[in-house]
C-alpha cells in the first residue's frame, strides 16, 4: 500500500467545539465565496451584506420582522428534524402546513365569534396540528404497515395539499372563502378572538409559541423514555425490536407528530400575521425551507431556533437587496451556498483529516461508542 | 458495521433531501425569478440606495412594487414604462425604487413598511393582491401616500387607480371579428372576476358589430403570469377551431401559439407586435406614464387627496395599440371613427339593459361587479 498524504477517520466522540464551530464556519465560508461571487460579478459584496444585515436586524421594526419569518421555519425546522432522526424522510412538511392552515382557520370560522382568546387561540393551534398530524397519517400508515417510500408519498401530497387550498379558494364558494368579496376570490378573515396579539411591531406573540413547542419537542425526543425509545429504534431498529421496542408503532407517533408540528406552523401562521386562508400569503415555500433548516441545525432540536432566524433573515433581505440593485437571487444563491457548505461541514464534523505522519490528538482516543447514543 | 453502514446512508439520504428540497424551493420562486438578473442591470441604474438618510426635501422618492418581472413585456412592464417615464420627466428632482417579483399576500407588508421606513414617500403597488397588505401599512405610515392598481380599499393615505380597458377592448374585439373567418374567436382568460369578464364581453359586443355571427370561445388559466399554460390554453382553442386568439394574461405566449398556427392575435397591456408580427391584429394596452406624472405632482405640491382613480381612453390611461399588417383599411377607418366616438362620449361599450349568454335581456348592475356573460360568449362565467 502506497504511503497516503493524508488519512480521513473518523472522530469519535465529537466535542462541542467540533459541533458548533464547523456549522459556524460552514456559514462563513459560504458567505465568503458567495462575496467572490458578488464581487465578480461587480458588486461590492459589504455593501450586500452590510445592507442585509442592516434590513433584517439594523432596526427594531426589522428584527420584529426577521422573528416573524423565523416564525414558521422553528416548527417546519422541527418536524422535519424530529422526523429525520428517526430515519423517517418525511418531506411533506409543505403539504401538512398547508392542511394545518386549512383545518386552523376552518375550525376558527366554525367558532366564529365569542369564544373568548385565550381559548381560541390555543384550540386553533391545536387544530392546525392535527390537520398537520391527518395529513401525514396519510403517508404514515402505509409507510408502517405496506412499506411504502415515504419520500414519494409525502412530496406527492404536498402538491395535492396546495391544489386542495386553491381549490377552497380559487374553485368553489367554501365557508373558507370570502362572500363580501367578489372581485378576486380570497380567504375569509378569522375571528379577532383567534389572532394572536402583535406585542412588538407586526411581530406577535406567535414566536414564544413556536419556541417553546420547539423546546418541549427537544425534551420530549432527548429527555424522557419515550424519546430514549425512539432514538434507539432511529439508530438501528434491530437493536431496538431486540430490546422490545414497538418499532412500527414508535416510527408512526414520530411520523405523526412530525406533521403535528407542519400544522402548528400552518395554524401559528394563520393565526399571527395572516389571519385567513390565504393562498397567496400561504404559498411561500416554508415546509421545504423547514427541511433547510432542520438539516443546517444538524437536526439538533434547539440548534434549529437560531437557524430559522438566519433563514427568516436572509428570505427578508431579498427586497432589500432589489432596492440597491442586486436581484433577489443573490439570496437565493446565498442559501445554497450556506446549503452546500454546511452539508461539506457535516462530513468534519463527522470525520478528520490528518497527516499520517502526525499522530491524533487524545480526542480521538476515545471510543466512538458514545455518539451513538448522544441525546438530540 | 451494519450500524455504521445506517448512518452512512442516513447522511446521504439527508444531503439528498436537502438538495431536493432546495430545488422545490428555488422552482417555487423562480418562476418570476429567472429574469431578475437582466433586468437589475436596467433597475441598478436608474434606483439609488435606499439609505433612509432623508436630507433633502427637494427630492421626491417614489417606489414601485411588481408583482412579476418587469421584463414581462406585459403588465409590469407598462407600469415600469410609466415609472421611467416619470423619471425622464423630473430626472434628479426623483428618486424612483423598483421592486419586482413580490409575492402578493401578507408578506408583502413588510415590504411596504420597509420602503416606507426608508424615506420613500410615494408608494405604488400595482398588483390587486397587495390590498390588504397595503393598507396595513399605510395605516403604520399614515405620512406615506400609498397607491394600489385594480384594488377597491381606500383610507386616509391610500388612494387605488385603474382604467377602463373595455373600451379598447371592444375596439380590438371589432379587429378580431373583421379578421376571422370561422367566426370562432378563443380568448385565453386569467381567472373569472368582474375585470376579466368587462374585458371578455367587450371584446364580444366589438366582435359582433362588425360580424354578427362571431363567438367567443373563452378558456380560463387561473393564472395571470404562466407563458406554458397560456400558451397551451391557445393551441386548445385553435384546435377547437379559432383562427383568432384574444387574451387577458399579462405573457406573450398566446400570440407565439398563433402565430405558429397561422392565426390572427389580439394582444393585451402593451404593443406586443414583436413577438408575433404576422399575426398581431391590435390590443387594448395601458400608458401610465401620465397618471403616474400627475400623481407625483400632487404629493409634491401638497395637493394629493385620497380617491379612486378610473382612468380611461380619453384621458389616455387606456390606449389602442398600432394595428397589425393584416388589418384592413376599411377596418381600421371603422375602428378609429369607434374609438374617436368612445374619446369624446359619443359612444359607451355598456348599455343598459344587456343581452346576456342565454339572449335574454337583463339589466347591467355594476359593471364593477359584473358576472356575466354576454350573447355570443361561450364559457361559464364562473370558472
Amino acid at each position: 500500500m502506497t504511503k497516503r498524504r493524508f488519512i480521513v477517520e473518523p472522530r469519535g466522540l465529537v466535542s462541542w467545539k467540533v459541533r458548533l464551530g464547523v456549522p459556524v464556519a460552514s456559514v462563513l465560508a459560504a458567505f465568503i465565496v458567495a462575496g467572490i461571487f458578488l464581487f465578480l460579478t461587480g458588486v461590492n459584496p459589504i455593501e450586500v451584506y452590510s445592507e442585509m444585515l442592516d434590513a433584517a436586524f439594523g432596526s427594531p421594526r426589522g428584527i420584529s420582522e426577521t422573528l416573524i419569518s423565523a416564525t414558521p421555519l422553528i416548527l417546519t425546522g422541527v418536524a422535519a428534524a424530529i422526523a429525520f432522526k428517526m430515519l423517517v424522510w418525511n418531506i411533506g412538511g409543505e403539504g401538512q402546513f398547508i392542511l394545518g392552515a386549512i383545518v386552523a382557520s376552518g375550525v376558527a370560522i366554525w367558532l366564529g365569534d365569542g369564544v373568548p382568546s385565550i381559548l381560541m387561540i390555543p384550540i386553533v393551534i391545536v387544530a392546525g396540528g392535527l390537520g398537520g398530524a391527518m395529513w401525514a397519517s396519510i403517508a404514515a400508515i402505509p409507510r408502517v404497515y405496506l412499506g411504502t417510500n415515504e419520500i414519494i408519498t409525502t412530496l406527492m401530497l404536498n402538491f395535492i395539499a396546495l391544489a386542495l387550498m386553491n381549490f377552497l379558494i380559487f374553485g368553489s364558494s367554501s365557508p373558507w372563502r370570502d362572500p363580501e368579496v367578489s372581485t378576486f376570490p380570497q380567504g375569509r378573515p378569522i375571528p379577532e378572538s383567534a389572532r394572536i396579539p402583535e406585542i412588538f411591531f407586526r411581530l406577535t406573540g406567535g414566536i414564544f409559541i413556536a419556541i417553546a413547542l420547539a423546546v418541549f419537542a427537544w425534551y420530549l425526543i432527548g429527555k424522557t423514555r419515550w424519546g430514549f425509545a425512539v432514538r434507539i429504534v432511529g439508530d438501528s431498529s434491530d437493536t431496538a425490536r431486540y430490546a422490545g421496542i414497538g418499532v412500527a408503532r414508535k416510527i408512526l407517533t414520530v411520523f405523526l407528530l412530525s406533521g403535528a408540528y407542519a400544522g402548528f406552523a400552518g395554524g401559528l401562521f394563520v393565526a399571527g400575521p395572516v389571519g385567513a386562508l390565504d393562498p397567496r400569503s400561504l404559498d411561500l415555500g416554508l415546509g421545504f425551507t423547514g427541511i433547510i433548516v432542520a438539516a443546517l441545525a444538524g437536526l439538533h432540536l434547539i440548534a434549529i431556533i437560531p437557524v430559522a432566524i438566519l433563514m427568516g433573515a436572509l428570505n427578508n433581505a431579498g427586497p432589500s437587496l432589489q432596492a440597491i440593485g442586486v436581484p433577489t437571487a443573490t439570496v437565493t444563491m446565498l442559501q445554497g451556498a450556506i446549503l452546500i457548505f454546511a452539508v461539506a461541514g457535516e462530513f468534519f464534523i463527522n470525520n478528520r483529516i490528518r497527516r499520517p505522519d502526525i499522530e491524533p490528538d487524545e480526542e480521538s482516543e476515545v471510543t466512538p461508542v458514545l455518539e451513538e447514543v448522544e441525546p438530540a | 458495521m451494519k450500524e455504521e453502514y445506517i448512518m452512512a446512508r442516513s447522511r446521504w439520504r439527508i444531503l439528498a433531501i436537502m438538495v431536493v428540497a432546495f430545488a422545490l424551493l428555488a422552482a417555487a420562486c423562480s418562476s418570476s425569478d429567472d429574469t431578475t438578473d437582466t433586468t437589475a442591470a436596467a433597475a441598478g441604474t436608474d434606483t439609488t440606495v435606499a439609505s433612509g438618510t432623508d436630507t433633502s426635501g427637494e427630492v421626491l422618492k417614489v417606489a414601485f412594487v411588481h408583482v412579476g418581472p418587469v421584463a414581462d413585456k406585459g403588465w409590469s412592464w407598462a407600469h415600469d414604462q410609466g415609472a421611467q417615464a416619470l423619471k425622464a420627466e423630473y430626472g434628479d428632482g426623483v428618486e424612483i425604487t423598483t421592486l419586482e417579483s413580490i409575492p402578493e399576500g401578507s408578506d408583502a407588508q413588510r415590504v411596504f413598511e420597509d420602503l416606507a421606513a426608508n424615506g420613500n414617500t410615494l408608494i405604488f403597488g400595482t398588483s390587486f393582491g397587495y390590498m390588504d397588505p397595503m393598507l396595513a401599512a399605510a395605516e403604520n405610515f399614515p405620512d406615506t401616500v400609498f397607491m394600489h392598481a385594480t384594488g377597491f380599499k381606500t383610507s386616509e393615505n391610500m388612494g387605488n387607480y385603474f382604467g377602463a380597458a373595455e373600451e379598447a377592448r371592444y375596439l380590438s374585439g371589432m379587429a378580431a371579428g373583421a379578421a376571422t373567418e370561422t367566426n370562432l374567436i378563443g380568448y385565453v382568460a386569467a381567472f373569472p372576476i368582474p375585470e376579466v369578464l368587462r374585458g371578455i364581453n367587450a371584446f364580444t359586443l366589438g366582435a359582433r358589430e362588425v360580424n354578427p355571427d362571431a363567438e367567443v370561445q373563452v378558456v380560463w388559466t387561473s393564472t395571470w403570469f404562466d407563458p406554458p399554460k397560456e400558451g397551451t390554453a391557445a393551441e386548445s382553442l385553435i384546435d377547437a377551431g379559432a383562427d383568432v386568439i384574444a387574451m387577458h394574461q399579462d405573457s406573450a405566449a398566446p400570440g407565439q401559439a398563433a402565430e405558429a398556427a397561422g392565426a390572427g392575435w389580439v394582444g393585451y397591456n402593451t404593443d406586443m407586435t414583436e413577438f408575433a408580427p404576422t399575426a398581431w391584429l391590435t390590443a387594448a394596452t395601458w400608458d401610465w406614464a401620465p397618471f403616474y406624472i400627475t400623481t407625483a405632482q400632487q404629493v409634491l405640491d401638497g395637493t394629493w387627496k385620497s380617491e379612486a382613480v378610473y382612468g380611461n381612453m380619453a384621458d389616455g390611461m387606456v390606449v389602442l395599440a398600432p394595428f397589425g399588417d393584416s388589418v384592413a383599411q376599411d377596418t381600421q377607418d371603422l375602428i378609429l371613427v369607434r374609438e374617436s366616438e368612445i374619446i369624446d362620449g359619443a359612444f359607451v361599450v355598456f348599455t343598459d339593459p344587456i343581452v346576456n349568454q342565454d339572449g335574454e335581456s337583463q339589466p347591467l348592475g355594476d359593471i364593477f361587479g359584473m358576472d356575466f356573460f354576454v350573447e355570443g360568449v361561450i364559457g361559464s362565467p364562473t370558472g
